[in-house]
Protein backbone atom coordinates (compact mmCIF):
# COMPACT_ATOMS: atom_id res chain seq x y z
CA UNK A 1 0.00 0.00 0.00
CA UNK A 2 2.77 2.36 1.00
CA UNK A 3 4.65 1.40 -2.15
CA UNK A 4 1.60 2.29 -4.32
CA UNK A 5 1.27 5.67 -2.63
CA UNK A 6 4.96 6.30 -3.10
CA UNK A 7 4.72 5.39 -6.80
CA UNK A 8 1.75 7.70 -7.32
CA UNK A 9 3.48 10.59 -5.59
CA UNK A 10 6.67 9.91 -7.46
CA UNK A 11 4.77 9.81 -10.76
CA UNK A 12 3.03 13.09 -9.94
CA UNK A 13 6.36 14.73 -9.10
CA UNK A 14 7.99 13.47 -12.28
CA UNK A 15 5.28 15.03 -14.43
CA UNK A 16 5.06 18.22 -12.38
CA UNK A 17 6.55 21.57 -13.16
CA UNK A 18 9.02 21.15 -10.31
CA UNK A 19 10.65 18.21 -12.07
CA UNK A 20 10.65 20.24 -15.27
CA UNK A 21 12.40 23.09 -13.49
CA UNK A 22 14.98 20.71 -12.06
CA UNK A 23 15.62 19.37 -15.57
CA UNK A 24 15.89 22.84 -17.15
CA UNK A 25 17.06 25.36 -14.53
CA UNK A 26 17.61 28.01 -17.23
CA UNK A 27 13.84 28.38 -17.40
CA UNK A 28 14.00 30.00 -13.99
CA UNK A 29 16.48 32.54 -15.35
CA UNK A 30 14.18 33.29 -18.30
CA UNK A 31 11.26 33.77 -15.93
CA UNK A 32 13.36 36.28 -14.00
CA UNK A 33 14.11 38.11 -17.28
CA UNK A 34 10.38 38.19 -18.03
CA UNK A 35 9.76 39.68 -14.56
CA UNK A 36 12.38 42.36 -15.32
CA UNK A 37 10.58 43.23 -18.57
CA UNK A 38 7.24 43.35 -16.73
CA UNK A 39 8.82 45.74 -14.22
CA UNK A 40 10.16 47.95 -17.04
CA UNK A 41 6.74 47.98 -18.73
CA UNK A 42 4.60 48.58 -15.64
CA UNK A 43 6.82 50.72 -13.41
CA UNK A 44 9.09 52.48 -15.91
CA UNK A 45 6.50 52.70 -18.69
CA UNK A 46 8.83 51.39 -21.45
CA UNK A 47 6.51 50.65 -24.40
CA UNK A 48 4.02 48.90 -22.05
CA UNK A 49 1.53 48.06 -24.80
CA UNK A 50 4.13 45.81 -26.41
CA UNK A 51 6.56 44.96 -23.65
CA UNK A 52 3.89 43.69 -21.25
CA UNK A 53 2.38 41.13 -23.69
CA UNK A 54 5.90 40.12 -24.79
CA UNK A 55 7.12 39.66 -21.23
CA UNK A 56 4.03 37.69 -20.19
CA UNK A 57 4.34 35.50 -23.29
CA UNK A 58 7.97 34.88 -22.29
CA UNK A 59 6.82 33.97 -18.78
CA UNK A 60 4.16 31.54 -20.08
CA UNK A 61 6.46 29.73 -22.49
CA UNK A 62 9.12 29.27 -19.83
CA UNK A 63 6.74 27.72 -17.31
CA UNK A 64 8.21 24.32 -16.54
CA UNK A 65 6.37 21.34 -18.00
CA UNK A 66 7.64 17.82 -18.54
CA UNK A 67 4.97 16.37 -20.82
CA UNK A 68 4.78 17.87 -24.34
CA UNK A 69 0.97 18.02 -24.16
CA UNK A 70 1.22 20.28 -21.11
CA UNK A 71 3.41 22.84 -22.87
CA UNK A 72 1.81 26.13 -23.88
CA UNK A 73 4.46 26.67 -26.54
CA UNK A 74 6.72 24.20 -28.34
CA UNK A 75 9.88 25.95 -29.49
CA UNK A 76 10.99 22.82 -31.36
CA UNK A 77 8.04 22.99 -33.78
CA UNK A 78 9.21 26.31 -35.18
CA UNK A 79 12.60 25.15 -36.38
CA UNK A 80 11.03 22.55 -38.64
CA UNK A 81 10.26 23.22 -42.31
CA UNK A 82 6.65 24.09 -43.01
CA UNK A 83 4.45 21.44 -44.60
CA UNK A 84 0.87 20.23 -44.41
CA UNK A 85 1.89 17.58 -41.83
CA UNK A 86 3.71 20.21 -39.80
CA UNK A 87 0.66 22.48 -39.83
CA UNK A 88 -1.55 19.59 -38.71
CA UNK A 89 0.88 18.83 -35.89
CA UNK A 90 0.81 22.44 -34.68
CA UNK A 91 -2.98 22.60 -34.81
CA UNK A 92 -3.50 19.19 -33.24
CA UNK A 93 -0.70 18.90 -30.69
CA UNK A 94 0.36 22.53 -30.20
CA UNK A 95 -0.40 24.67 -27.19
CA UNK A 96 -2.39 27.90 -27.25
CA UNK A 97 0.64 30.06 -27.98
CA UNK A 98 1.72 27.76 -30.83
CA UNK A 99 -1.61 28.41 -32.51
CA UNK A 100 -1.37 32.14 -31.95
CA UNK A 101 2.20 32.13 -33.29
CA UNK A 102 0.89 30.86 -36.63
CA UNK A 103 -0.18 34.46 -37.29
CA UNK A 104 3.49 35.48 -37.07
CA UNK A 105 4.83 32.54 -39.02
CA UNK A 106 2.30 33.02 -41.81
CA UNK A 107 3.03 36.81 -41.87
CA UNK A 108 -0.56 37.73 -41.02
CA UNK A 109 0.00 39.93 -37.95
CA UNK A 110 2.64 42.28 -39.45
CA UNK A 111 0.38 43.06 -42.40
CA UNK A 112 -2.63 43.67 -40.14
CA UNK A 113 -0.50 45.97 -37.95
CA UNK A 114 0.45 47.87 -41.10
CA UNK A 115 -3.25 48.22 -41.91
CA UNK A 116 -3.82 49.79 -38.49
CA UNK A 117 -0.78 52.05 -38.86
CA UNK A 118 -2.11 53.18 -42.24
CA UNK A 119 -5.38 54.31 -40.67
CA UNK A 120 -3.45 56.33 -38.09
CA UNK A 121 -0.86 57.91 -40.40
CA UNK A 122 -1.13 61.32 -41.98
CA UNK A 123 1.03 61.39 -45.10
CA UNK A 124 0.28 65.13 -45.49
CA UNK A 125 3.80 66.31 -44.49
CA UNK A 126 5.32 63.83 -46.97
CA UNK A 127 3.01 64.92 -49.80
CA UNK A 128 3.76 68.56 -48.98
CA UNK A 129 7.51 67.93 -49.12
CA UNK A 130 8.15 64.83 -51.29
CA UNK A 131 11.93 65.27 -50.96
CA UNK A 132 11.45 63.73 -47.52
CA UNK A 133 11.23 60.38 -49.32
CA UNK A 134 14.97 60.60 -49.92
CA UNK A 135 15.65 60.93 -46.19
CA UNK A 136 13.46 57.87 -45.59
CA UNK A 137 15.54 56.04 -48.21
CA UNK A 138 18.92 57.15 -46.84
CA UNK A 139 18.07 55.95 -43.35
CA UNK A 140 17.68 52.44 -44.77
CA UNK A 141 21.46 52.52 -45.20
CA UNK A 142 21.54 51.13 -41.66
CA UNK A 143 19.89 47.93 -42.93
CA UNK A 144 22.29 47.30 -45.80
CA UNK A 145 25.52 48.30 -44.05
CA UNK A 146 24.56 45.99 -41.19
CA UNK A 147 24.00 43.22 -43.73
CA UNK A 148 27.60 43.79 -44.76
CA UNK A 149 28.84 43.74 -41.13
CA UNK A 150 26.88 40.56 -40.35
CA UNK A 151 28.29 38.98 -43.50
CA UNK A 152 31.82 39.70 -42.32
CA UNK A 153 30.95 38.03 -39.01
CA UNK A 154 30.40 34.79 -40.92
CA UNK A 155 26.63 34.67 -40.73
CA UNK A 156 24.44 33.09 -43.39
CA UNK A 157 22.49 35.23 -45.86
CA UNK A 158 19.19 34.53 -44.05
CA UNK A 159 20.71 35.54 -40.70
CA UNK A 160 22.31 38.68 -42.18
CA UNK A 161 19.00 39.78 -43.68
CA UNK A 162 17.01 39.05 -40.52
CA UNK A 163 19.41 41.00 -38.30
CA UNK A 164 19.92 43.85 -40.76
CA UNK A 165 16.20 44.60 -41.00
CA UNK A 166 16.29 45.69 -37.33
CA UNK A 167 17.95 48.86 -38.69
CA UNK A 168 14.64 49.81 -40.26
CA UNK A 169 13.32 50.38 -36.70
CA UNK A 170 10.06 48.79 -37.71
CA UNK A 171 8.81 45.88 -35.58
CA UNK A 172 6.23 44.42 -38.00
CA UNK A 173 8.69 44.57 -40.92
CA UNK A 174 11.38 42.83 -38.85
CA UNK A 175 8.91 40.07 -37.99
CA UNK A 176 7.75 39.80 -41.59
CA UNK A 177 11.27 39.44 -43.00
CA UNK A 178 12.74 37.21 -40.32
CA UNK A 179 9.75 34.84 -40.27
CA UNK A 180 10.24 34.28 -44.00
CA UNK A 181 14.03 34.14 -44.11
CA UNK A 182 14.52 32.00 -41.00
CA UNK A 183 11.79 29.52 -41.88
CA UNK A 184 13.55 26.15 -41.89
CA UNK A 185 16.94 27.87 -42.08
CA UNK A 186 20.01 26.30 -40.52
CA UNK A 187 20.25 28.91 -37.75
CA UNK A 188 20.05 29.41 -34.02
CA UNK A 189 18.18 32.67 -34.57
CA UNK A 190 14.41 32.91 -34.67
CA UNK A 191 11.74 35.52 -35.29
CA UNK A 192 11.12 36.01 -31.58
CA UNK A 193 14.66 37.08 -30.79
CA UNK A 194 14.75 39.41 -33.82
CA UNK A 195 11.43 40.97 -32.79
CA UNK A 196 12.58 41.32 -29.20
CA UNK A 197 15.74 43.15 -30.30
CA UNK A 198 13.79 45.36 -32.75
CA UNK A 199 11.20 46.42 -30.18
CA UNK A 200 13.88 46.94 -27.53
CA UNK A 201 15.75 49.37 -29.78
CA UNK A 202 12.51 51.10 -30.80
CA UNK A 203 11.80 51.71 -27.13
CA UNK A 204 15.35 53.03 -26.76
CA UNK A 205 15.08 55.60 -29.60
CA UNK A 206 15.22 58.50 -27.10
CA UNK A 207 18.47 57.06 -25.70
CA UNK A 208 20.23 55.98 -28.92
CA UNK A 209 19.46 58.82 -31.32
CA UNK A 210 20.16 62.12 -29.49
CA UNK A 211 23.93 61.57 -28.94
CA UNK A 212 24.38 60.66 -32.63
CA UNK A 213 22.32 63.69 -33.66
CA UNK A 214 24.38 66.04 -31.51
CA UNK A 215 27.62 64.47 -32.71
CA UNK A 216 26.85 64.83 -36.41
CA UNK A 217 25.27 68.30 -36.41
CA UNK A 218 26.47 71.72 -35.34
CA UNK A 219 24.58 74.07 -33.01
CA UNK A 220 24.04 76.40 -35.96
CA UNK A 221 22.50 73.62 -38.06
CA UNK A 222 20.18 72.55 -35.24
CA UNK A 223 18.85 76.12 -35.04
CA UNK A 224 17.76 76.24 -38.67
CA UNK A 225 14.08 77.09 -38.97
CA UNK A 226 12.16 75.56 -41.82
CA UNK A 227 9.25 77.33 -43.55
CA UNK A 228 5.72 76.13 -42.95
CA UNK A 229 4.57 73.31 -45.24
CA UNK A 230 1.68 73.68 -47.67
CA UNK A 231 -1.55 71.83 -46.92
CA UNK A 232 -2.21 69.09 -49.48
CA UNK A 233 -5.74 68.75 -50.83
CA UNK A 234 -7.99 65.82 -49.98
CA UNK A 235 -7.75 64.54 -53.56
CA UNK A 236 -3.95 64.39 -53.31
CA UNK A 237 -4.23 62.45 -50.05
CA UNK A 238 -6.60 59.94 -51.67
CA UNK A 239 -4.48 59.47 -54.79
CA UNK A 240 -1.24 59.12 -52.79
CA UNK A 241 -1.85 55.59 -51.38
CA UNK A 242 -2.89 54.25 -54.78
CA UNK A 243 0.16 55.72 -56.53
CA UNK A 244 2.62 54.53 -53.87
CA UNK A 245 1.20 50.99 -53.87
CA UNK A 246 1.31 50.82 -57.63
CA UNK A 247 4.89 52.08 -57.96
CA UNK A 248 6.25 49.93 -55.10
CA UNK A 249 4.46 46.82 -56.37
CA UNK A 250 5.85 47.39 -59.87
CA UNK A 251 9.42 47.85 -58.62
CA UNK A 252 9.58 45.52 -55.61
CA UNK A 253 6.66 43.05 -55.67
CA UNK A 254 7.86 41.36 -52.45
CA UNK A 255 7.02 44.57 -50.57
CA UNK A 256 3.48 44.73 -51.93
CA UNK A 257 1.86 42.95 -48.94
CA UNK A 258 3.27 45.39 -46.38
CA UNK A 259 2.98 48.58 -48.41
CA UNK A 260 -0.39 47.51 -49.82
CA UNK A 261 -1.92 47.03 -46.37
CA UNK A 262 -0.37 50.28 -45.10
CA UNK A 263 -1.86 52.18 -48.00
CA UNK A 264 -5.18 50.35 -47.77
CA UNK A 265 -5.49 51.56 -44.18
CA UNK A 266 -4.56 55.07 -45.29
CA UNK A 267 -7.11 55.27 -48.10
CA UNK A 268 -9.80 54.09 -45.68
CA UNK A 269 -8.89 57.05 -43.48
CA UNK A 270 -8.44 59.67 -46.18
CA UNK A 271 -11.55 58.74 -48.15
CA UNK A 272 -13.69 59.78 -45.19
CA UNK A 273 -16.42 57.34 -46.21
CA UNK A 274 -15.43 54.31 -44.13
CA UNK A 275 -15.48 55.70 -40.61
CA UNK A 276 -16.54 52.42 -39.01
CA UNK A 277 -13.79 50.46 -40.71
CA UNK A 278 -11.21 53.07 -39.74
CA UNK A 279 -12.40 52.98 -36.16
CA UNK A 280 -12.13 49.17 -36.09
CA UNK A 281 -8.73 49.07 -37.81
CA UNK A 282 -7.10 51.67 -35.59
CA UNK A 283 -8.61 50.53 -32.31
CA UNK A 284 -10.13 47.06 -31.94
CA UNK A 285 -8.19 45.25 -34.68
CA UNK A 286 -4.90 46.94 -33.84
CA UNK A 287 -5.27 46.11 -30.15
CA UNK A 288 -6.25 42.49 -30.78
CA UNK A 289 -3.34 41.92 -33.17
CA UNK A 290 -0.93 43.67 -30.80
CA UNK A 291 -1.97 41.32 -27.98
CA UNK A 292 -1.62 38.20 -30.16
CA UNK A 293 1.63 39.39 -31.69
CA UNK A 294 3.19 40.44 -28.39
CA UNK A 295 2.29 37.35 -26.42
CA UNK A 296 3.26 34.90 -29.19
CA UNK A 297 6.55 36.67 -30.02
CA UNK A 298 7.37 36.74 -26.30
CA UNK A 299 6.68 33.00 -26.18
CA UNK A 300 9.54 32.32 -28.59
CA UNK A 301 12.03 33.73 -26.07
CA UNK A 302 12.85 30.41 -24.49
CA UNK A 303 16.15 29.74 -22.75
CA UNK A 304 17.49 27.78 -25.72
CA UNK A 305 16.75 30.69 -28.07
CA UNK A 306 17.93 33.60 -25.95
CA UNK A 307 20.68 32.37 -23.63
CA UNK A 308 23.28 31.97 -26.37
CA UNK A 309 26.03 33.89 -28.13
CA UNK A 310 23.93 34.35 -31.29
CA UNK A 311 21.39 36.48 -29.41
CA UNK A 312 24.22 38.67 -28.11
CA UNK A 313 25.34 39.11 -31.73
CA UNK A 314 21.77 40.13 -32.67
CA UNK A 315 21.77 42.75 -29.92
CA UNK A 316 25.17 44.15 -30.93
CA UNK A 317 24.39 44.22 -34.66
CA UNK A 318 20.91 45.59 -33.92
CA UNK A 319 22.25 48.68 -32.18
CA UNK A 320 24.83 49.13 -34.96
CA UNK A 321 22.02 48.92 -37.56
CA UNK A 322 19.94 51.45 -35.70
CA UNK A 323 22.81 53.89 -35.21
CA UNK A 324 23.92 53.59 -38.84
CA UNK A 325 20.36 54.26 -40.04
CA UNK A 326 20.23 57.41 -37.92
CA UNK A 327 23.65 58.53 -39.16
CA UNK A 328 22.79 57.89 -42.84
CA UNK A 329 19.59 59.94 -42.53
CA UNK A 330 21.47 62.79 -40.84
CA UNK A 331 24.19 62.62 -43.49
CA UNK A 332 21.77 63.06 -46.38
CA UNK A 333 19.88 65.81 -44.54
CA UNK A 334 23.19 67.66 -44.10
CA UNK A 335 23.86 67.28 -47.82
CA UNK A 336 20.36 68.59 -48.63
CA UNK A 337 20.97 71.50 -46.27
CA UNK A 338 24.22 72.34 -48.05
CA UNK A 339 22.65 72.04 -51.51
CA UNK A 340 19.64 74.17 -50.53
CA UNK A 341 21.82 76.91 -49.04
CA UNK A 342 20.94 76.27 -45.41
CA UNK A 343 17.19 75.72 -45.69
CA UNK A 344 17.00 72.14 -44.35
CA UNK A 345 17.55 71.39 -40.68
CA UNK A 346 19.68 68.21 -40.64
CA UNK A 347 17.90 66.99 -37.50
CA UNK A 348 14.92 65.86 -39.57
CA UNK A 349 17.17 63.29 -41.27
CA UNK A 350 17.33 61.05 -38.22
CA UNK A 351 13.54 60.67 -38.40
CA UNK A 352 14.05 58.65 -41.58
CA UNK A 353 14.23 55.51 -39.47
CA UNK A 354 10.63 54.44 -39.27
CA UNK A 355 9.97 54.45 -35.52
CA UNK A 356 6.78 56.50 -35.84
CA UNK A 357 6.31 58.98 -34.26
CA UNK A 358 9.14 58.63 -31.74
CA UNK A 359 11.95 59.49 -34.15
CA UNK A 360 10.13 62.64 -35.32
CA UNK A 361 9.53 63.57 -31.69
CA UNK A 362 13.26 63.32 -30.98
CA UNK A 363 14.01 65.62 -33.94
CA UNK A 364 11.52 68.13 -32.53
CA UNK A 365 13.00 67.90 -29.03
CA UNK A 366 16.59 68.31 -30.20
CA UNK A 367 15.61 71.26 -32.40
CA UNK A 368 13.74 72.89 -29.53
CA UNK A 369 16.74 72.38 -27.24
CA UNK A 370 18.91 74.40 -29.63
CA UNK A 371 16.22 77.05 -30.12
CA UNK A 372 12.93 76.89 -28.17
CA UNK A 373 11.14 78.71 -31.00
CA UNK A 374 12.08 76.03 -33.54
CA UNK A 375 9.26 73.65 -34.53
CA UNK A 376 10.46 70.69 -36.56
CA UNK A 377 7.79 68.13 -35.71
CA UNK A 378 5.79 68.30 -38.94
CA UNK A 379 8.96 68.60 -41.04
CA UNK A 380 10.30 65.46 -39.34
CA UNK A 381 7.02 63.56 -39.82
CA UNK A 382 7.65 63.55 -43.59
CA UNK A 383 10.91 61.51 -43.41
CA UNK A 384 9.41 59.49 -40.56
CA UNK A 385 6.47 58.14 -42.59
CA UNK A 386 8.76 57.87 -45.64
CA UNK A 387 10.90 55.60 -43.46
CA UNK A 388 7.94 53.23 -43.03
CA UNK A 389 7.62 52.93 -46.81
CA UNK A 390 11.42 52.77 -47.18
CA UNK A 391 11.84 49.94 -44.69
CA UNK A 392 9.03 47.99 -46.38
CA UNK A 393 10.80 48.43 -49.73
CA UNK A 394 14.12 47.38 -48.16
CA UNK A 395 12.36 44.31 -46.75
CA UNK A 396 11.09 43.50 -50.23
CA UNK A 397 14.60 43.81 -51.65
CA UNK A 398 16.04 41.45 -49.02
CA UNK A 399 13.29 38.91 -49.65
CA UNK A 400 13.94 39.16 -53.38
CA UNK A 401 17.71 38.60 -53.28
CA UNK A 402 17.82 35.95 -50.54
CA UNK A 403 16.25 32.60 -51.40
CA UNK A 404 14.29 31.19 -48.48
CA UNK B 1 37.16 44.22 -56.07
CA UNK B 2 37.20 44.41 -59.85
CA UNK B 3 34.14 46.28 -61.15
CA UNK B 4 33.47 43.59 -63.76
CA UNK B 5 33.39 40.93 -61.09
CA UNK B 6 31.01 43.03 -59.04
CA UNK B 7 28.77 43.56 -62.06
CA UNK B 8 28.81 39.84 -62.74
CA UNK B 9 27.81 39.15 -59.15
CA UNK B 10 25.05 41.76 -59.31
CA UNK B 11 23.59 39.96 -62.30
CA UNK B 12 23.84 36.68 -60.44
CA UNK B 13 21.95 38.27 -57.59
CA UNK B 14 18.88 38.34 -59.78
CA UNK B 15 18.80 34.58 -59.25
CA UNK B 16 19.22 35.16 -55.51
CA UNK B 17 21.59 33.93 -52.81
CA UNK B 18 20.94 30.72 -50.95
CA UNK B 19 19.67 31.76 -47.51
CA UNK B 20 21.72 29.06 -45.79
CA UNK B 21 24.96 29.94 -47.54
CA UNK B 22 27.68 30.61 -44.99
CA UNK B 23 30.02 32.45 -45.19
CA UNK B 24 29.05 34.86 -47.97
CA UNK B 25 31.56 35.93 -50.61
CA UNK B 26 32.74 39.53 -50.59
CA UNK B 27 30.98 40.11 -53.88
CA UNK B 28 27.69 38.78 -52.47
CA UNK B 29 27.93 40.93 -49.34
CA UNK B 30 28.78 44.08 -51.30
CA UNK B 31 26.35 43.16 -54.05
CA UNK B 32 23.36 42.96 -51.68
CA UNK B 33 24.44 46.16 -49.93
CA UNK B 34 24.88 48.21 -53.09
CA UNK B 35 21.94 46.78 -55.01
CA UNK B 36 19.67 46.96 -51.98
CA UNK B 37 20.48 50.56 -51.16
CA UNK B 38 20.37 51.50 -54.83
CA UNK B 39 16.93 49.95 -55.37
CA UNK B 40 15.47 51.56 -52.23
CA UNK B 41 16.82 55.00 -53.19
CA UNK B 42 15.68 54.58 -56.81
CA UNK B 43 12.17 53.45 -55.78
CA UNK B 44 11.72 56.35 -53.40
CA UNK B 45 13.28 58.82 -55.87
CA UNK B 46 10.66 57.78 -58.43
CA UNK B 47 8.01 58.42 -55.78
CA UNK B 48 9.53 61.88 -55.15
CA UNK B 49 9.20 62.77 -58.85
CA UNK B 50 5.66 61.38 -59.16
CA UNK B 51 4.38 63.04 -55.98
CA UNK B 52 6.04 66.36 -56.93
CA UNK B 53 4.37 66.15 -60.32
CA UNK B 54 1.01 65.49 -58.69
CA UNK B 55 1.59 68.41 -56.32
CA UNK B 56 2.32 70.76 -59.23
CA UNK B 57 -0.75 69.58 -61.14
CA UNK B 58 -3.01 70.04 -58.12
CA UNK B 59 -1.51 73.44 -57.31
CA UNK B 60 -2.25 74.54 -60.85
CA UNK B 61 -5.80 73.20 -60.66
CA UNK B 62 -6.37 75.01 -57.36
CA UNK B 63 -4.92 78.25 -58.77
CA UNK B 64 -7.17 78.05 -61.81
CA UNK B 65 -10.20 77.36 -59.65
CA UNK B 66 -9.38 80.31 -57.39
CA UNK B 67 -8.82 82.63 -60.33
CA UNK B 68 -12.12 81.53 -61.87
CA UNK B 69 -13.99 82.02 -58.61
CA UNK B 70 -12.53 85.49 -58.04
CA UNK B 71 -13.29 86.50 -61.62
CA UNK B 72 -16.91 85.41 -61.18
CA UNK B 73 -17.13 87.27 -57.87
CA UNK B 74 -15.79 90.42 -59.56
CA UNK B 75 -18.42 90.13 -62.26
CA UNK B 76 -21.26 89.74 -59.75
CA UNK B 77 -20.03 92.61 -57.55
CA UNK B 78 -22.14 95.80 -58.13
CA UNK B 79 -20.16 98.87 -59.04
CA UNK B 80 -19.72 101.11 -56.01
CA UNK B 81 -18.34 104.57 -55.56
CA UNK B 82 -15.03 104.46 -53.69
CA UNK B 83 -15.73 104.86 -50.01
CA UNK B 84 -13.92 107.65 -48.19
CA UNK B 85 -11.00 106.43 -46.18
CA UNK B 86 -12.10 106.19 -42.61
CA UNK B 87 -9.56 107.19 -40.09
CA UNK B 88 -9.58 104.95 -37.09
CA UNK B 89 -10.64 106.94 -34.07
CA UNK B 90 -8.36 106.77 -31.11
CA UNK B 91 -10.10 104.53 -28.64
CA UNK B 92 -10.36 105.90 -25.16
CA UNK B 93 -11.31 104.31 -21.96
CA UNK B 94 -12.87 106.38 -19.20
CA UNK B 95 -11.14 106.17 -15.88
CA UNK B 96 -12.93 103.78 -13.54
CA UNK B 97 -11.91 105.77 -10.54
CA UNK B 98 -10.47 109.18 -10.03
CA UNK B 99 -6.77 108.73 -10.41
CA UNK B 100 -3.86 110.40 -12.06
CA UNK B 101 -3.38 109.19 -15.66
CA UNK B 102 -0.37 106.90 -15.83
CA UNK B 103 2.09 106.54 -18.68
CA UNK B 104 0.71 104.70 -21.69
CA UNK B 105 2.91 102.85 -24.14
CA UNK B 106 2.66 104.96 -27.23
CA UNK B 107 2.33 103.16 -30.52
CA UNK B 108 1.97 104.29 -34.09
CA UNK B 109 -1.61 104.91 -35.29
CA UNK B 110 -3.05 101.83 -36.89
CA UNK B 111 -4.20 102.02 -40.45
CA UNK B 112 -6.81 99.29 -40.15
CA UNK B 113 -7.89 98.71 -36.63
CA UNK B 114 -9.81 95.58 -36.03
CA UNK B 115 -12.70 96.53 -33.78
CA UNK B 116 -12.80 93.17 -32.04
CA UNK B 117 -9.10 93.24 -31.25
CA UNK B 118 -9.44 96.78 -29.90
CA UNK B 119 -12.36 95.68 -27.73
CA UNK B 120 -10.28 92.85 -26.28
CA UNK B 121 -7.28 95.11 -25.69
CA UNK B 122 -9.55 97.70 -24.04
CA UNK B 123 -11.02 95.05 -21.75
CA UNK B 124 -7.54 93.89 -20.72
CA UNK B 125 -6.41 97.47 -20.09
CA UNK B 126 -9.55 98.13 -18.02
CA UNK B 127 -8.85 95.03 -15.95
CA UNK B 128 -5.24 96.11 -15.43
CA UNK B 129 -6.48 99.54 -14.50
CA UNK B 130 -8.75 98.10 -11.81
CA UNK B 131 -6.00 95.90 -10.44
CA UNK B 132 -3.37 98.68 -10.37
CA UNK B 133 -5.72 101.44 -9.17
CA UNK B 134 -4.42 103.65 -11.97
CA UNK B 135 -6.02 105.08 -15.06
CA UNK B 136 -4.72 104.08 -18.45
CA UNK B 137 -5.69 105.65 -21.73
CA UNK B 138 -5.32 103.93 -25.07
CA UNK B 139 -4.12 106.45 -27.59
CA UNK B 140 -3.77 104.16 -30.56
CA UNK B 141 -3.42 100.54 -31.50
CA UNK B 142 -0.94 99.25 -34.05
CA UNK B 143 0.27 95.84 -35.09
CA UNK B 144 3.54 94.93 -33.44
CA UNK B 145 6.71 94.50 -35.46
CA UNK B 146 6.98 91.09 -37.12
CA UNK B 147 10.69 90.97 -36.49
CA UNK B 148 10.20 89.91 -32.90
CA UNK B 149 12.59 86.97 -32.61
CA UNK B 150 9.79 84.42 -32.94
CA UNK B 151 10.39 83.73 -36.61
CA UNK B 152 7.86 86.35 -37.73
CA UNK B 153 5.05 84.89 -35.66
CA UNK B 154 2.98 86.71 -33.09
CA UNK B 155 3.31 85.81 -29.44
CA UNK B 156 -0.23 84.31 -29.57
CA UNK B 157 0.64 82.12 -32.55
CA UNK B 158 3.86 81.05 -30.85
CA UNK B 159 2.03 80.12 -27.68
CA UNK B 160 -0.56 78.16 -29.66
CA UNK B 161 2.13 76.18 -31.48
CA UNK B 162 3.98 75.54 -28.25
CA UNK B 163 0.81 74.16 -26.65
CA UNK B 164 0.24 71.86 -29.63
CA UNK B 165 3.80 70.57 -29.80
CA UNK B 166 4.54 70.24 -26.07
CA UNK B 167 2.66 66.92 -25.64
CA UNK B 168 5.13 65.36 -28.07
Amino acid sequence: MLQILQDILSGLFETSGLAGLAAEPLKLLMMCVSFLFMYLAIVKGFEPLLLLPISFGMFLSNLPAVLPEDMIFHAAYWNEPQSVEWLWKVLHDGGLLDKLYLGVKLQIYPCLIFLGIGTMTDFGPLIANPKSFLLGAAAQGGIFFTFLAAGYMGMSAAECGSIAIIGGADGPTSIYVSSKLLDGADSNLNTGTIALAAYTYMALVPVIQPPIMRLLTTEKERKIKMPQLRTPSKTEKIIFPVVVTLIVALLVPSAASLVGMLMFGNILKESGVAGRLVDTAQNALMNIVTIFLGVSVGATCTASNVANWDFIKVLILGVIAFSLGTACGLGLAKLMNWLSGGKVNPLIGSAGVSAVPMAARISQQEGAKADPTNFLLMHAMGPNVAGVIGSAVAAGVLLSVINY
Amino acid sequence: MHPLLLANQLIMLAGGIDGNKRPLDDSEKWGVTLVGLGVVIAALAILVVVIMLFGKIFDQINKNQKAKASAEAEKKKPKQAPAPVKKAPAETKPAPAAAKPAAVPAVAPAAEDDEEVIAVISAVVAMMSEQDGKTYRIKSVAKSQRNNGFGGRSAWAMDGRRQNVNPF
